[in-house]
């Protein structure tokens, strides 16, 4: 457990904003270079992590794990030295005030997300819309300009810390907590063991609706996709039928975009080997990488792995290590299990 | 005045809500310990702390800040484990939103909401309430939560201590630890120094100042001050596109006296006395532009026999959040005020 942690800790402790992801190449290269044959970016910033299998005539298999994490833009940067900014993908307003950001200029840069004081609001108890929000940076003037530009990438801060019962939390678990299961588990699988030659993508620009991990599998041509990504943890608020249970284990999706076959052989493989793993039902696709990964190249056979996320796209995304682990162990699986028995 | 500094980041960094400020208390005695023999104190029942140079023959002057902090307190533990908790303290809902809170015990969690992908269109406009909100600790049952809190038991926020831009510091709690620090700091330098003082000086850490149903009522009818002096935070809107009237004041431009806010209609002559101390000695200080917030004068002011009362307070933006924003010239003119003021021994 404390090694899958210290990975999605690392993970964790540089968010890379949707189009930025291969600023921390030099971190996931570090991290995971003993294990894997090759590690590299493409043209658009995926990170393709190879592990091959030493076999002849080994089959690929595909994982994806989305590096991007939500985050803001600089728009405009005023004379008092306060900024406005534009979302780079599904940011909640209703989150922001108050919140507090590192501004990625020439040298990182600290800001707080202005909460308009009641006095200032009147009658408008609405959440600000996202062209309205401010972030003070503390500069008096726009001295603040020698060090930040429009166009600057802003994260909002929410650093790891650990609650209860082994659940994390931190703003970037969406979808850092996959990407640490990936990791993990291709760390964790001898070459000897492995069925195929294995591409981790830890892809770019999932969350702006760019999905470029496309381009990463037109150039490998894989047999078998994985896509793994977070999905909405059950609350009392949210419905059954578009949630999963936290410490239950990983989901696999049982949709039209994903293969059945595949999908089913998935789930006997885990109840036979004791990792726990749930079921949910996307008909109409399953709104991760794996929609666009499914028109792309020559196609393949697909599936989708997801964890239980509490609170998506907030500062305080939760998701429980457990879980993460069984994913883990799950993929490893996978990768040990001769495509004819999938 | 680093170390004036580094004791508002300890204090700050204290847990202390309304109701359960005692390791506030503990600091500040701590701090104080070596000085204790020069100075007279005692704790008195509502939980104030009390510490008095005596000179009997010279007006008495209670200097004021209040220890607690805003909070929540847990008001149910639901069959999920999730707590639902009120507020301690005037908090605005939507700085609670996705903030991460820690118990009297420790024990981290996160006040969470629904995702926005599964908000309505009307849902994602409106702010939480508080009553759609709940503290998520971890625990999936209720039986579990139970082993880490009770009901009644107290959050606050977690925030750190950041200095940032130019001069400014970010942290949870510097309303009202920086009146803690600088009173705490000036105790200090009079003990280090042996300063002459011209007054029978009280300084009072005070409790329940949040709430409303101060603490400092109580620590001044037992002391039956002539004058009194609060050290506060004033929220401001001091921000980008406030019309210049509303702004109340600005950081960085010094101290900020009131004349009146909702509270209290300030003793005229003690205010200006405390404006031409500043002049004299070149302090930076402002004059608060707007009628609104109020503090612990005025349970001081009507008070015992009733007192004069002046406030100095520190500009602060983004008050009662995790992030409350304030200037280090601020912090450090109040300071240089309340030195001059009690070496000055003006009398009316």
């Amino acid at each position: 457990m404390e090694e899958i942690k210290k990975i999605l800790k690392t993970l964790c402790d540089c968010p890379t904003v949707s189009s930025s992801e291969t600023t921390e190449f030099k971190k996931i290269n570090e991290l995971c270079a003993p294990y894997f044959d090759l590690i590299e970016c493409d043209n658009v910033g995926n990170i393709i992590l190879t592990k091959l299998s030493g076999k002849d005539d080994a089959k690929k298999l595909y994982i994806d794990a989305h590096f991007d994490v939500i985050g803001l833009m600089v728009n405009k940067i005023h004379k008092n030295g306060f900024l406005s900014v534009c979302n780079i993908g599904g940011v909640d307003a209703r989150i922001l005030p108050s919140s507090e950001v590192t501004i990625h200029g020439k040298k990182d840069i600290y800001g707080v997300v202005v909460s308009t004081p009641p006095h200032l609001k009147g009658d408008d108890k609405s959440v600000p819309k996202i062209d309205k929000i401010l972030i003070d940076t503390g500069f008096k003037d726009d001295t603040v300009k020698d060090f930040v530009s429009i166009g600057d990438l802003i994260t909002v801060k929410g650093e790891y810390m650990e609650t209860q019962n082994g659940y994390i939390v931190s703003s970037y678990l969406d979808n850092r907590s996959c990407g640490a299961a990936c990791i993990h588990a291709l760390m964790n699988t001898e070459r000897k063991d492995l069925e195929y030659d294995v591409y981790l993508a830890i892809s770019a620009c999932e969350e702006t609706g760019k999905m470029l991990s496309r381009t990463a599998l037109f150039n490998i041509e894989p047999d078998i996709v994985i896509t793994t990504d977070v999905n909405f943890a059950r609350e009392p608020d949210i419905e059954k039928r578009h949630s999963i249970e936290c410490r239950k284990g990983p989901s696999v999706d049982i949709s039209t975009l994903t293969d059945r076959d595949l999908s089913r052989s998935i789930i006997r493989l885990a109840k036979e080997n004791g990792i726990p793993c749930q079921v949910v039902v996307e008909p109409m696709g399953t709104g991760t990488n794996n929609d666009a990964l499914a028109i792309t190249g020559k196609g393949a056979r697909y599936a989708v792995l997801s964890l239980p996320l509490k609170s998506m796209h907030t500062t305080c995304e939760s998701v429980n290590l457990e879980d993460v682990l069984s994913l883990s162990k799950l993929l490893s699986l996978i990768a040990k299990t001769k495509e004819s028995q999938l | 005045m680093n170390e004036l500094f580094d004791l508002l980041k300890k204090l700050s960094l204290e847990f202390g809500p309304t109701g359960y400020h005692k390791p506030v208390y503990n600091a500040i005695k701590e701090e104080l310990k070596d000085y204790s023999h020069k100075f007279e104190s005692y704790t008195d029942k509502a939980g104030a702390y009390i510490v008095r140079f005596a000179n009997e023959d010279k007006p008495k002057l209670m200097v004021s800040a209040h220890m607690d902090e805003v909070g929540f307190m847990v008001t149910e533990i639901c069959d999920n484990g999730r707590l639902r908790f009120g507020n301690v303290g005037g908090i605005d809902p939507i700085v609670m939103s996705s903030k991460r809170v820690i118990s009297e015990n420790g024990i981290k969690g996160a006040i969470i909401s629904k995702p926005i992908h599964l908000q309505s269109a009307e849902e994602r406009k409106a702010v939480t309430k508080p009553s759609d909100m709940y503290i998520d600790i971890g625990c999936d049952t209720k039986e579990d939560a139970e082993k880490y809190v009770m009901l009644g038991d107290l959050f606050t926020f977690i925030s750190d201590y950041t200095e940032f831009g130019d001069g400014f510091i970010k942290g949870k709690a510097l309303d009202d630890r920086i009146g803690c620090a600088i009173m705490c700091h000036t105790i200090k330098e009079i003990c280090r120094n042996d300063l002459e003082l011209n007054y029978d000086l009280y300084f009072a850490f005070t409790t329940r100042e949040e709430i409303g149903y101060s603490g400092a009522f109580l620590a001044a009818e037992q002391i039956q001050p002539e004058y009194g002096f609060i050290i506060e935070s004033t929220a401001v809107g001091d921000i980008h596109g406030a019309p210049s009237e509303k702004r109340v004041s600005t950081l960085g431009n010094g101290g900020t006296v009131s004349f009146a806010d909702r509270g209290t209609i300030y003793d005229r002559s003690f205010t200006n006395h405390i404006m031409d101390v500043c002049k004299k000695n070149e302090i930076k200080y402002q004059i608060k532009q707007y009628v609104s917030g109020g503090n612990d004068s005025s349970c001081i002011q009507k008070s015992a026999y009733g007192t004069k009362v002046a406030v100095m307070s520190c500009p602060s933006r983004y008050i009662h959040s995790a992030s409350n924003v304030v200037h280090r010239d601020d912090i450090e003119s109040i300071y240089r005020v309340l030195m001059c003021l009690i070496n000055t021994g003006y009398r009316m």
